[in-house]
């Protein structure tokens, strides 16, 4: 669209998402590696080493760079003085329009892994919905957070 | 001085024992249910001694002990009225206090159940914003008088209107005894509002007939019988039911068919009882549905609570004109999910609108709906082909050739498609969106601009290749949100109902340029 929100999120939560891929990839890797046992004991043909080799190549591609890649590049945020927008996702991009006068609450928070890379996600509530950015240095989170809740306040309602 | 403590009528003891024999049918049918299968029926149960009899006892014991707790409940149940709230103290083993500020009440929702009846008694339900947490400052009075629902309903709108001197009406509500003798007389409260709409007779068997209630109860059937599948002799019946068979194809089908009917019936008269004689009055602050014949119902809803309208029609109400009208509101509870407030359960186009424009007269009823470009035409089938193909493929490969057959689907999904795609469309008028998409029913959301707490745009990989885009609007309703869908518009347009949305108005001044990438000028920090 015409003009994209301009703030990205921190590039260190894009290595936290390899992170998370790189998990994923190993339990999808034990369960490939079960059917290697089941493979050997049962002799099965030997495509399916191959193929499950391929496969779990074809998986780490996927969900530790490609993915990853992809979701942090989208990844665009922007906080205004009356709405605040979002935008992201991987197959379906989804842009977000929240005014401020609609904004009951905003939290952030912190995992272990965020933490070790100091960041912190924030989640921003409305009556009806809650919207999450996900990676953001912890000190800018913070300083986020309070500026929504002051804009959040003095925002009005234009009936 | 108003601390009078006012109690529930008595019928209560009763009402709170049934309720709480209610949940226990099942479990009880099952313990009963399998002791009869097992050892020869009731005679069985009484010739093995005390040890056949323990499921009997056990159930005596748990049914004494709901009727004492039902009466226990009962006893320990009291309200008042002190410093502008609401004062209610219950509890069965744990004594509980609920204070709740008249100012806080949203609505007070009367039903009068067939115990109710006949004493002129109300269930009074209770109703606060709640503040998000599920049912929360929530109240029940399980049976009062009709006169004492009044007197609450009184001493809310005095505390709302400041006066803190409540002489006039404590000097009426004395104690249980005087109250009763007022109860023939009609509340004032329902002279002041005024009749909006009564529902037809005709319209009133329309709307049992074609309601989708025999889904429900068919699948209540199933289920009932699925809960009883284990216990049902099936070695016994297996060879009647092969008897059964050999009359042939036809009486099965007919008895499938005369069991939908009677499923049918089942549901149009539930219909009719639940609907009876409805109506919708208005005041300035409410409108108030009543409704039913055994059990009768009364819901009020505020106004200012009302997030947005939603209507919907299937294709058989349709042809005939008729529409489904819900009031999508902020507040309740979850557990009164299934109580959408349904403004006309179904209604003649044509009879809804005056009511509406009366109900609400900042709403435009029928504006220029802005269609979908052509473009988006392929979105609204094309993906749910692509799905089927590997089944198609499959269907084809194995049951060549009558497999096949299974292609026909694809036309009437792409006229289906089609027909979604015609269906479709917006209209930004004024600080209202309207929004309007099909799935198998057509549904039409009116919104105010101020009760939209969020608008997002989608986009996929295919639909950023046609320029189109999908728009959701979501209101809060009930405890969560309710979204309209506009699907696959075009992204101009797209672009302009976020514009519209958009509280700085910035997009609004943009040109419709494809590469503006410079500085806003709106932005802090």
């Amino acid at each position: 669209m015409n003009h994209q929100p301009k703030n990205r999120i921190s590039r260190k939560g894009l290595t936290v998402w390899r992170l998370y891929g790189m998990i994923e990839t190993v339990v999808f890797a034990l369960l490939l590696f079960g059917i290697g046992v089941l493979t050997y004991f049962f002799e099965w043909p030997a495509w399916i080493y191959a193929a499950a080799g391929g496969v779990f190549i074809l998986f780490g591609f996927f969900f530790i760079y490609l993915f990853p890649k992809i979701r942090w590049e989208r990844w665009r945020y922007e906080v205004r003085e009356q709405e605040i927008e979002l935008q992201h996702g991987l197959f379906i991009v989804k842009r977000t329009l929240v005014p401020m006068v609609r904004v009951q609450h905003v939290d952030t928070e912190q995992g272990p892994i965020l933490r070790k890379y100091d960041l912190s996600e924030i989640t921003i509530s409305t009556a009806a919905t809650t919207h999450t950015i996900p990676a953001l240095i912890t000190a800018e989170a913070d300083e986020l957070r309070s500026r929504i809740s002051v804009l959040a306040r003095v925002a009005e309602d234009d009936v | 001085m108003s601390e009078v403590r006012y109690k529930l009528h008595p019928i209560s003891a009763l009402i709170n024992f049934l309720k709480g024999l209610k949940e226990l049918i099942l479990p009880f049918v099952i313990i009963f249910g399998a002791n009869l299968f097992r050892g020869g029926g009731i005679g069985g149960m009484f010739s093995e001694g005390w040890q056949g009899l323990l499921p009997l006892i056990i159930g005596g014991v748990v049914l004494l002990f709901m009727l004492i707790a039902g009466i226990i409940k009962w006893k320990r149940f009291v309200y008042w009225f002190e410093d502008g709230e609401l004062r209610i103290e219950y509890g069965l083993f744990i004594k509980k206090k609920r204070y709740i500020p008249f100012e806080r009440i949203q609505s007070l929702n009367y039903t009068e159940g067939i115990f109710h009846r006949p004493f002129g008694l109300v269930k009074v339900k209770v109703e606060t914003a709640g503040s998000g947490k599920a049912g929360q400052a929530e109240a029940e009075l399980t049976a009062i008088y009709r006169a004492e629902a009044d007197r609450i309903e009184q001493e809310m709108h005095m505390a709302k209107r400041g006066y803190q001197q409540q002489a006039v009406v404590e000097d009426e509500s004395a104690l249980y005894g005087p109250v009763q003798a007022a109860v023939p007389a009609q509340p004032e409260e329902e002279i002041e509002t005024r009749i909006l709409y009564r529902m037809s007779l005709k319209e009133l068997l329309m709307l049992a007939t074609t309601s989708g209630g025999i889904g429900v109860v068919i699948s209540g059937v199933a289920l009932f019988l699925s809960q009883f599948a284990e216990l049902i002799p099936y070695d016994a019946i297996y060879d009647e039911v092969m008897i059964f068979m050999r009359f042939g194809y036809l009486v099965v089908a007919l008895t499938v068919f005369a069991g939908l009917l009677l499923a049918w019936i089942i549901s149009v008269a539930m219909t009719l009882i639940a609907y009876y004689q409805f109506t919708i009055h208005a005041d300035d602050e409410r409108i108030y549905i009543t409704r039913g014949l055994l059990e009768k119902k009364k819901v009020s809803v505020p106004f200012k609570r009302v997030q947005g309208i939603k209507m919907t029609q299937n294709p058989l109400r349709q042809l005939f004109g008729y529409v489904a009208v819900t009031v999508e509101s902020a507040g309740g509870t979850l557990a009164d999910k299934d109580e959408k407030i349904r403004l006309f359960p179904l209604v003649k186009q044509r009879a809804m609108k005056p009511v509406l424009e009366e109900l609400f007269p900042e709403f435009d009823w029928s504006p220029e709906l802005e269609r979908l470009p052509k473009r988006s035409r392929p979105f609204f089938y094309r993906l749910s082909i692509a799905w089927l193909i590997p089944a198609f493929a499959a269907l084809g490969y194995f049951f060549y050739p009558y497999g096949l057959w299974a292609l026909v689907a694809v036309p009437v999904i792409i006229l289906m498609g089609l027909w979604q795609h015609r269906s479709a469309g917006y209209a930004t008028t004024g600080r209202q969106l309207t929004a309007q998409f099909r799935g198998v029913s057509l549904y039409r959301y009116y919104m105010m601009k101020k009760r939209i707490q969020v608008i997002a745009v989608t986009r996929t990989i295919f639909q950023r290749r046609r320029d189109v885009a999908s728009v959701h609007a979501t209101i809060k309703s009930g405890m969560l949100g309710a979204t309209a869908l506009i699907p696959h518009l075009a992204r101009e347009n797209a672009e302009d109902i976020l514009a519209w949305y958009e509280p700085s108005g910035q997009r609004q001044t943009d040109p419709d340029d494809e590469h503006m990438k410079n500085p806003q000028p709106n932005e802090i920090g």
